[in-house]
């Protein structure tokens, strides 16, 4: 276990950051931290970090078992990287890198010779050995980024915690940047906590995604569990586009208007009114009705520009709208086109209430 | 782990909270709240009676008026040609611009008594701009036309310095698309630009006014001091403390000290009310 | 409630929508005449008038053995209120840009106070405290002191405030108070925390962040409040007059040495020592827009990220 919280508590007025937060991160793992803002993930670093403290005392924060709640931010050995990077400005790349080394006390403080021989591999680390000299503002946003990372690695922390790393800069660098801090996460194998609110991001280069709602955490697991298995209505919403439909519960299976959908796995006799959640891509499309496992639907728009082709529908029996994501060969199979009819076929389909969720 | 390392129960990450927020308390207290207190101190020594005399005796009532009114027209003026100023220095180009820049602050950094003489004299009867002005029958110096120009003199940059970020500032597409709706120019200034510029001119002009009302150094050679005729606020307590009536003298600051009070306040609101109405923006 | 925060200026982009030509003359032109009406003409009578009777006037105006007092006494107060209020204004600014607390915008108006104060008063209150019929003087007449020690002491060494040397230290300490302070807050607050924070994360410890990190960023703002509060201390007019007492050669400074030698009809002698404090007022005016590029050209790294 390398970093460990436990019964974090923090307000901001009468703002509630966190309510009760506890994790656990195992040595040499990449997890994120994702959810909208205000739902306490930066607070949440910052307090692993040593930026800011809990408010209650049972709190604590623990670094390979070493309780460090109450050691100052100086003194645990973390490395911190801002969503604005927060390089000294009035420093070049190569004194920002250096810095955490030069401030050691002289009697841990590696040589000059020995600061210039660490710089210079994190320069070879981050690519960028021949603006060593240039200042942060002669730098673009991924390059300040990268700077910032060099920079919290240079006082070899025992975890690396990055607040927004691909915040602020244009999808095309955020794509390539966080490819690469999953390869540099897979060549040092630092124990790394970074906090997004972009899911696709988290999905795409974490080991672990621990989604937060309101200062707490709402669910914590691999990728694929989260994504195939959220733990509720908001998560699942989180994770990505999702349609809903209103309908009723009933025993092994979900009825929206006239149409029943099997939900695998589920027994119990209930009749309650319910949610049912599906995503875009798990709705097929037909032309003629399948039985009992379809309902009709009207297009209202449809969109055939990118990867996939996107539709708009209105369900005939209840007037919900909802969006459905398909191949482009179906689209070219289908020829749907505003104002016909056609017949949906729902996958997947997930159901929450209060006491009732699959 | 050492103990050094260990922060305290109340924790920030950066040091010197109490440290500095405590010098700053204890020396603003000993700089100026404790001495400003002696002013509340000292007029308690006065009855209510004895203090309602002093601050409506006649040459009070005269310098009330004067400084008043001298102060108001000064920032008047100000605000009209510190706009042109302002205009003219944000939206055109011209030879020693920044020059004239940088010298709109000559004011602020010129020692008032230096202002005092130079005006004094160039207004004087052998003056550069005096002894063409007194041929034709204009006297400036001793006069309360002098007083006016030298508190004019001290209040131009304010005018200047609050309204030109606010013109930098200004939008061009809300010109443009009052442009493009057929309004004049006259009408894009009057109806667009004018109300944006307003609550900073506002500011300025209130400014300019404080600074006026409590300004003695360049006044003090350019008027000729005579109570009832040209004796402003801050020369009537000059010349009662010379006399020490430090009485007397105390309890017209204390006048003095509420007018500027409620000065702050009013430009602390305007500013308050300018800075959200730029956010809206 | 001064030229200390001036905004850089430099959006000067051209708009579509201009004004005519002759709009533009005319404004242009009556920009110029007011400004040359108002500050050009007395700045250049200053120099006109100082060297009226010629250079040998000029110098020996300016090295008589009285106005070399007033000038030794003019660096002795700023010598003593610029550091002073230099430390303060670093104090003040940490505490104000770099935490949250309440009563904050109470404390930024009482640092601003001594600005919208009249100078005579900014006198007048040192002389109800440490003047004769002051808190005080009436403290160390009095029959049952608080403290005996300290009216013994004070009588002992016969410690003059008012009409002396520390009084005019004093009103100008007083007088040049907020000018460092209001320089930096602002600075600092656009700053924000982030660069210290990392620091610290990093390992430097408070004084290592201050000097390091805060003070280099602050370095070209700090300058000018310093130069701001300078000129002030040596210019200052109505609160030493207040408090000086006039004694020539002794209680007077460089503006009060100008105010005799120009009631004496000392004209020429008058515009002389002016002279010095209009070239240190030119200085500091040129100090200022070097300063504003500078600070511009430091902040433009943050602000374009």
């Amino acid at each position: 276990m390398s970093v460990e919280v436990r019964n974090l508590i923090k307000k901001f007025g009468n703002f509630t950051a966190l309510d009760n937060v506890s994790l656990k991160v195992e040595s040499g793992e990449l997890v994120a931290l994702l959810g909208p803002s205000g739902s306490g993930k930066t607070t949440l670093l910052r307090i692993i970090a040593g930026l800011e403290f809990p408010d209650n005392p049972e709190a604590t924060v623990a670094y390979y078992g070493e309780d460090v709640t109450r050691v100052s931010a100086s003194h645990r050995k973390a490395g911190f990287a801002f969503q604005h990077y927060a390089l000294f400005r009035h420093m070049s790349v190569f004194e920002n890198i250096a810095f955490g080394l030069r401030v050691r006390p002289a009697a841990t403080r590696p040589s000059d010779a020995e600061i210039r021989q660490r710089v210079d591999k994190l320069l070879k680390l981050i690519q960028l050995e021949p603006l060593a000299k240039r200042f942060p503002s002669q730098l673009s946003g991924g390059q300040r980024q990268r700077v910032a990372l060099a920079r919290a690695l240079a006082v070899e922390p025992k975890v690396l915690l990055l607040d927004e790393p691909f915040g602020a800069l244009d999808a095309k660098v955020r794509k390539e940047l966080r490819r690469w801090l999953r390869q540099l996460h897979d060549e040092i194998h630092i124990t790394t906590l970074f906090v997004t609110h972009d899911q696709e991001e988290a999905l795409e280069v974490a080991d672990r995604v621990a989604i937060l709602r309101d200062g707490r955490i709402e669910q914590i697991g691999t990728p694929e569990e989260i994504y195939d298995h959220p733990a509720s209505p908001f998560v699942y919403d989180f994770l990505g586009n999702v349609n809903l439909f209103s309908g009723r519960v009933k025993d092994g299976g979900v009825v929206i208007g006239e149409t029943e959908f099997e939900l695998p796995g589920k027994t119990g006799e209930v009749n309650a009114a319910a949610v049912a959640f599906v995503r875009p891509h798990d709705i097929r499309i037909t032309r003629e009705p399948s039985g009992t496992k379809t309902f009709p639907a009207r297009v209202i728009r449809s969109n055939a520009a990118g990867p996939v082709a996107n539709l708009e529908l209105a369900r005939l029996d209840g007037g919900d709208s909802f969006t459905v994501q398909l191949s482009k060969e179906l689209f070219q199979e289908l020829q749907p086109k505003a104002g016909e009819q056609v017949y949906v076929e729902l996958k997947n389909v997930r159901v929450f209430s209060d006491d009732y969720s699959i | 782990m050492p103990a050094k390392n260990i922060v305290g129960k109340k924790t920030r990450v950066l040091p010197g909270f109490h440290l500095t927020l405590g010098y700053t308390l204890l020396y603003l207290s000993l700089i100026v709240l404790i001495p400003l207190s002696a002013v509340v101190w000292k007029t308690t020594s006065l009855t209510w009676h004895e203090f309602w005399q002093v601050v409506t005796m006649p040459q009070a009532l005269a310098a009330y008026r004067l400084s008043f009114g001298v102060s108001f027209l000064a920032a008047l003026v100000n605000g009209i040609f510190g706009l042109i100023v302002a205009w003219v220095l944000v939206r055109y180009n011209f030879f020693g611009k920044r020059i004239v820049d940088a010298l709109v602050d000559l004011p602020f950094a010129l020692p008032t008594a230096v202002a005092g003489i130079t005006l004094a004299y160039i207004y004087g009867p052998h003056g550069w701009i005096g002894g063409v002005l007194e041929p034709m029958g204009i006297k400036v110096a001793n006069t309360r036309l002098g007083i006016f120009v030298a508190l004019t003199f001290i209040g131009l940059p304010f005018i200047v310095r609050t309204v030109q970020p606010v013109i930098e500032d200004l939008d061009p597409e809300l010109e443009e698309a009052a442009a493009s709706m057929g309004a004049t120019r006259w009408q894009t200034f009057w109806r667009v630009i004018f109300p944006v510029l307003s609550p900073a001119l506002l500011t300025g002009f209130s400014l300019s006014f404080a600074r006026a009302l409590g300004e003695y150094g360049s006044v003090v050679f350019i008027s000729s001091n005579i109570p009832m005729k040209t004796q402003i606020l801050p020369l009537l307590i000059m010349s009662e403390l010379d006399g020490f009536q430090i009485g007397k003298a105390t309890a017209l600051a204390v006048v003095m000290l509420v007018i500027s009070f409620v000065l702050l306040l009013t430009i602390n609101i305007l500013q308050w009310w300018t800075s959200r109405h730029q956010q809206h923006n | 409630m001064s030229a200390i925060h001036l905004p850089s200026r430099q959006g000067n982009s051209r708009h579509s929508t201009t004004e005519p030509a002759w709009v533009r003359r005319s404004l242009i032109a009556i920009a110029l005449l007011f400004i040359g009406a108002f500050l050009v003409v007395p700045l250049a009578s200053v120099f006109a008038q100082a060297f009226a009777k010629g250079a040998g006037y000029y110098w020996q105006a300016i090295t008589e053995p009285l106005a070399v007092a007033s000038i030794k006494l003019t660096l002795l107060t700023a010598a003593v209120a610029v550091p002073l209020n230099c430390v303060f204004g670093v104090a003040a600014a940490w505490a104000i840009a770099k935490f949250e607390f309440r009563g904050k915008s109470l404390l930024l108006t009482a640092i601003d106070l001594p600005f919208s104060i009249s100078p005579v008063i900014s006198g007048l209150i040192y002389v109800l405290v440490f003047g004769g019929q002051g808190w005080l003087g009436l403290y160390r007449d009095a029959d049952h002191p608080w403290f005996p020690w300290f009216q013994t002491w004070l009588n002992d060494h016969d410690i003059k405030i008012i009409y002396a040397v520390p009084g005019i230290i004093l009103a100008t300490i007083f007088v040049t108070f907020p000018f460092v302070a209001r320089e930096l807050i602002p600075l600092m607050q656009a700053q924000g925390r982030s660069e210290e924070e990392a620091a610290r994360v990093l390992g430097a410890s408070g004084w290592q962040t201050f000097w390091r990190v805060t003070l280099p960023n602050i370095k070209w703002g700090l300058l000018y409040g310093i130069i701001l509060c300078n000129a002030r201390a040596m210019g200052e007019f109505g609160a030493v007059s207040v408090v000086s007492g006039h004694i020539r050669g002794e209680t007077n400074t460089i503006p009060l040495h100008v105010e005799v030698l120009y009631d004496g009809y000392d004209f020429a002698g008058a515009f002389a020592v002016a002279s010095v404090l209009t070239f240190l007022a030119l200085v500091t005016l040129a100090v200022k827009t070097w300063v504003e590029h500078k600070n511009a050209a430091l902040n433009a790294a943050t602000e374009n990220s």
